[in-house]
């Protein structure tokens, strides 16, 4: 044999990650995931035609259609991504062991920390892609049915004989319930906090043998994560127990572990048709970093030392 | 390195497992020593559950020795740097459905920190290596058993490693599979590649091996050079050239007269590894 091409340390831990990354949604794509974006079109199509029994007067006509777009997209996008992050985390893991893949690649100068690195970013950058899709979906349709409405209601306004300040109003309200850089910060709090659950998902498969145990509790620690804070403050707040030590301790241990997911209620503020402040999106940024870094930290301990 | 550095390097080797329902760990290796120097072809056999996927995942730091050390080409096991010097094929391995043939070998080529041109003439070579050529763009989903093993073992040679560990490599596999594994392993053994392969086909074993290793319950419980191991102690072998019937008789007169010697047969007194491997484990057993 020739002189061997690989000497030590050759590759580095980008390249592998990557590779590892690069495959893991290339198998994802391959197993025919983005089907889904037929549904979300179907979703966002059904959405534009659902009409909603008139509340208001007139002149908030076709503003409901482009609320209930933004509602239904944003609720199918977060459907999807968190369905999606927890269900293929918690397959590709096990599926490795089971099917004796995993001993050919850590039989590779592969270290663990690479292997879980380039699953996790896998997963999330098929996340990425398919909110990136539906995002472009739902703020073209956002975009065009924006401008109907607009034109709809400048002309009824017209009509009514309104003064020019007052359209002028009216056109504001409208552009303010169409597409925006807040609707574009609400995809990425969706993105977020799939990336959080995912990670999450990660750190249950390391020590779980089974794809259906890790699916249940990462979502039983989604549903934590809705009421935690509230949980937290009762109990700092509630009773004597609250102004203990150990009792503080306690509660900074849980908000530690369980992610806070009431900090992602940005999303229906932004379907209310209210802008999230940039203050909020780098502290919701932070927050979503802190533990999907936290979360595939734990998950690399646990299976750094795990036996095959 | 240097050159009398071992390919392999298994000392004391112990690996307890925990058990649910008993308290006691299970021992699956038990003070197990294997030397393989470079350029050997060593077959460890011994019945299923014996220890050998066990010793073979310990060597690859897929799980950790509770005593004992491993090295290949000294190095620790548990290091990731001794994994460059090493290909592994695992019993029954199923890659991923979802690629093709030289999609598998590009995939874990990059993960050796190939790449470009290089690695492209690497996947051709190996495909031309392992007859699967004309399976390159087909999808791993379709290929045989004695395919998949094909493509695993090509997947273990992807960067050119000095050892390759072969764990089961002909199971499930037809006896003209089983037939064109066995001649890779002897094309690697021209090469200069150490293989450390374990088996239950004897019969292949004994055809590619130098060294074999018998284990039994966790422990080894003979070793050595093949051709030692099989021959029979107290027999000895005089091979002529060119004998006639004439001398041959003279030759068993001669032994007759000796007294204490007897001539049982003229041949070549060679048991099979497979007796030699049912006689140690019905000797370790009563």
């Amino acid at each position: 044999m020739s002189t061997p091409v690989s000497s030590p340390g050759k590759g580095s831990h980008i390249g592998r990650t990557l590779t590892i990354c690069m495959h893991t949604f290339t198998q994802l794509v391959r197993m025919k995931v983005f089907y889904f974006l037929a549904i979300f079109a179907v979703i966002l199509i059904a959405s534009n035609f659902f009409d909603l029994p008139q509340h208001n007067g007139p002149e908030s006509n076709g503003s409901e259609v482009l609320g209930l777009i933004k509602s239904w997209s944003l609720g199918a996008m977060t459907l999807f991504s968190v369905v999606l992050s927890v269900v293929a985390t918690a397959l590709l893991l096990p599926k490795d062991v089971e099917d004796r893949t995993l001993y050919t690649i850590l039989a590779k100068p592969v270290p663990r920390i690479n292997y879980l690195a380039g699953k996790l970013l896998g997963v999330l950058l098929l996340v990425f892609v398919s909110l990136a899709l539906m995002d472009l979906l739902m703020t073209g349709l956002l975009q065009v049915r924006t401008s109907m409405v607009l034109s709809d209601q400048l002309a009824a306004a017209r009509h009514l004989g309104w003064n020019e300040a007052a359209i002028k109003s009216l056109e504001s309200e409208i552009l303010e319930s169409g597409p925006n850089w807040s609707l574009q910060g609400a995809v990425l709090a969706v993105f977020v906090r799939s990336a959080v659950m995912a990670s999450l998902a990660l750190l249950i498969s390391t020590f779980s043998s089974s794809t259906i145990f890790t699916t249940v509790v990462s979502f039983l620690m989604y549903f934590i994560g809705h009421f935690q804070a509230d949980a937290r403050e009762f109990y700092m707040h509630g009773g004597e127990a609250g102004t203990t030590t150990v009792a503080k301790l306690v509660s900074l241990l849980v908000s530690m572990v369980f992610p806070d997911f009431q900090l992602f209620n940005v999303i229906d503020a932004v379907i209310e048709g209210q802008s999230i402040p940039a203050i909020a999106m780098v502290k919701l940024l932070a927050v979503g970093v802190y533990y999907a870094l936290f979360f595939t930290i734990a998950s690399w301990f646990v299976f750094a030392d795990k036996e095959f | 390195m240097a050159e009398n550095v071992p390919a392999v390097e298994i000392r004391n080797l112990v690996k307890e497992f925990k058990t649910s329902f008993r308290r006691q760990p299970l021992r699956a290796v038990d003070e197990v020593s294997i030397t393989i120097q470079a350029g050997e072809v060593y077959g460890l056999i011994g019945p299923n559950g014996s220890g050998k996927s066990t010793t073979m995942k310990a060597l690859l730091g897929l799980v950790a020795p509770t005593s004992g050390h491993c090295a290949i080409f000294g190095k620790d096991s548990l290091k990731v740097d001794s994994r460059n010097d090493v290909g592994f094929l695992p019993e029954n391995p199923y890659f991923y459905k979802h690629l093709t043939g030289a999609e598998t070998l590009r995939f874990y080529g990059k993960l050796c920190g190939l790449g470009g041109k290089l690695l492209d003439e690497r996947v051709n070579e190996l495909l031309a290596l392992v007859d699967l050529e004309n399976a390159r763009d087909r999808r791993i989903g379709g290929y045989s058993k004695g395919m998949l093993q094909r493509i695993g073992l090509a997947q273990a040679l992807i960067q050119e490693p000095r050892l390759v560990i072969l764990d089961e490599p002909t199971a499930g596999v037809d006896p003209v599979g089983s037939r064109q594994i066995r001649d890779l392993i002897l094309k690697l053994r021209e090469r200069g590649i150490t293989v450390f392969l374990c088996s239950h086909l004897l019969e292949q074993v004994q055809e590619v091996c130098d060294h074999v290793g018998i284990i039994f319950r966790g422990k080894m419980i003979r070793e050595g050079r093949l051709e030692e191991l099989i021959a029979i102690e107290d027999q000895t072998e005089i091979v002529l050239k060119d004998c006639n019937p004439e001398l041959l008789a003279k030759i068993q007169a001669l032994v007759g007269e000796s007294g204490g010697a007897s001539f049982i047969r003229s041949g070549k007194p060679r048991t099979t590894l497979e007796r030699l491997f049912l006689r140690e484990i019905s000797e370790e057993e009563s």
